[in-house]
């Protein structure tokens, strides 16, 4: 018996050293650009892997808001989408797998098929008039499993708001009031680590991190003094953060802290670092980030000429 | 709406001053919902080193653009206290070093280093206040101090004054960061020590008068 309790507490420490140890190794120049172009182009929005593994990220370009990469970081093709996808994910909902993308020149939210046609629009007049205040500023939206989209209005007044999945309103919490007291929450994600799933909001103007229920009442901070939390993605128990101050981190389901990638050696925060300023596997302002389906992490910039980095999980 | 209303004959000039009307309006509506680019999520400290240790901090910020400063109000109380100097285990707070003087303008270009100048805002109006102290440093080196708990970053940027073509330092400071020393124009020590060694000399003739003149008087009686 003592022996079984003996294996079993062995087990479960080595299980747990494994997760803490988990290491990357950075993937020099992993994205090939467009034909013809040096660099992908104007980032200031997000990066996420659908099922097959292709990878979409959002660039500020006319009618190709979105690029489409293969696993192996090839250029594929734009989807016409509009050039202000701040903040989107890939989900599957109710069958099938679409992008939700909160467009943050329009004042509205999109929810798309992989080939980049809108099937359903939120519309700014859905949104509840009294908490627009001088006009709304989405950043990001998730969907939690019973097909709610939740969506943020992370550079206007941090207010987070629930729609069906049809997209009718439901409720809103969050904004600069107590009790979240938020600031510049610039993207929210559903966290299905936890059952139930909880909301993990990044407030970068607080430097910090933190939980909610899916009906918005706190449940605890995961992290403050950080470097600026812009965005996540979860993977099995790990999280991954894109910090634009200049790091990248990831954090088990515990909360701590057990890697950190790329940390610029001074912190920045600045669309204007010019590729030839870029120094191989150091990050500049981390904006927008995903785990691939293995667990490899990319990362998309806040830069003028856009910038895609990947670091892969050792095995 | 009716033909009688808007009749289909309108001369050219109506029909120009209609179209201009519609425009400027679709401009105005729009213009807002064009607005979504990144302003600048933190203060510009513009530092510059004057002769004799003085020192000229300019910080600004943007109600425009910056998510974490909603209007003007907020401005000023993010420019009340934004960064403080260490001196030994002290943080002094600006004010304590000199009153701010205050002027709004929308001159975004003089008071951040390019490659920090808010993207894709280029249209829009900036509504900027700028904070400035000006002191004479005690120290040869200068360093600054966020301390922890700020809600807003500071850029800490300064521009080589004798080589205008070389790229501005820059250091973006968060809560509980603290700046690199920073050596300040100390005077050399002959000019530090000019004034004492002018009220020394002053006084040496001083009392070499007057004790002639004592004497002179003594010697009289």
């Amino acid at each position: 018996m003592n022996h079984r309790i003996l294996s079993l507490l062995s087990v479960m420490a080595l299980a747990g050293s494994a997760a803490a140890e988990v290491a990357y190794e950075f993937v020099p120049n992993f994205i090939t650009p467009p034909p013809g172009k040096e660099t992908i182009g104007n980032g200031h929005g997000e990066i996420a892997v659908d099922s097959a593994g292709n990878i979409y990220v959002s660039v500020q370009e006319a009618d190709a808001g979105i690029q489409v990469y293969g696993k192996d970081g090839k250029f594929i093709k734009a989807l016409s989408l509009p050039p202000s996808l701040h903040g989107f994910v890939i989900r599957k909902d109710n069958g099938g797998e679409f992008i939700f993308a909160a467009v943050l020149g329009e004042q509205k939210v999109i929810k798309c098929d992989l080939e980049g046609k809108v099937l359903m629009t939120i519309p700014t007049s859905e949104f509840p008039a009294d908490k627009i205040g001088k006009g709304l500023k989405l950043t990001n939206c998730d969907v939690a499993p019973n097909g709610d989209i939740y969506v943020v209005d992370g550079y206007g007044q941090s207010h987070i708001f629930v729609f069906s999945r049809e997209g009718k309103f439901k409720a809103v919490f969050g904004g600069p009031g107590e009790p979240l007291k938020l600031a510049n929450a610039h993207k929210i994600f559903i966290d299905r680590r936890f059952e139930p799933s909880r909301v993990m909001i990044c407030d970068r103007g607080h430097k910090r991190m933190l939980h909610t229920h899916l009906d918005g009442t706190f449940i605890s901070e995961i992290a403050t003094e950080m470097r600026n939390p812009s965005s996540a993605s979860f993977h099995g128990d790990l999280m991954c953060v894109a910090e634009i101050a200049g790091n990248v981190s990831v954090w088990d389901k515990d909360n701590k802290r057990i890697a950190d990638l790329g940390t610029s050696p001074k912190p920045t925060n600045t669309p204007g670092i010019e590729p030839k300023d870029w120094q191989q596997g150091v990050v500049t302002s981390p904006h927008g980030i995903t785990f691939d389906n293995d667990g490899n992490i990319l990362e998309t910039e806040w830069n003028k000429w856009g910038r895609v980095l990947k670091w892969n999980v050792k095995k | 709406m009716t033909n009688s209303e808007f009749p289909n004959d309108e001369s050219p000039m109506q029909r120009a001053i209609c179209s201009f009307v519609i425009r400027i309006s679709a401009f105005v509506i729009l213009a807002p919902a064009a607005a979504f680019g990144h302003g600048a999520e933190f203060l510009s400290a513009k530092l510059t080193l004057l002769p004799d240790a003085e020192v000229l901090l300019e910080v600004t910020a943007d109600y425009g653009g910056n998510p974490l400063i909603a209007d003007e109000l907020v401005a000023r109380e993010a420019l009340i206290d934004p960064i403080r100097l260490r001196l030994d285990e002290n943080l002094v707070p600006l004010a304590g070093l000199s009153a701010a003087s205050i002027t709004q303008h929308d001159n975004w270009a003089e008071f951040a280093p390019a490659s920090y100048l808010p993207s894709d805002t280029e249209a829009q109006p900036h509504t900027l206040i700028t904070a400035a102290w000006r002191w004479r440093s005690e120290e040869p080196e200068i360093v600054f101090e966020m301390p922890k708990g700020k809600l807003h970053d500071v850029l800490l940027w300064t521009r080589d004054q004798t080589n205008s073509e070389a790229p501005p330092k820059w250091m973006l400071l968060l809560a509980g960061d603290r700046s690199k020393a920073i050596a300040v124009h100390w005077p050399p020590w002959w000019q530090r020590w000019q004034t004492v060694m002018a009220s020394s000399v002053f006084v040496l003739v001083l009392g070499y008068f007057v004790s002639r003149n004592f004497t002179l008087r003594q010697r009289t009686l």
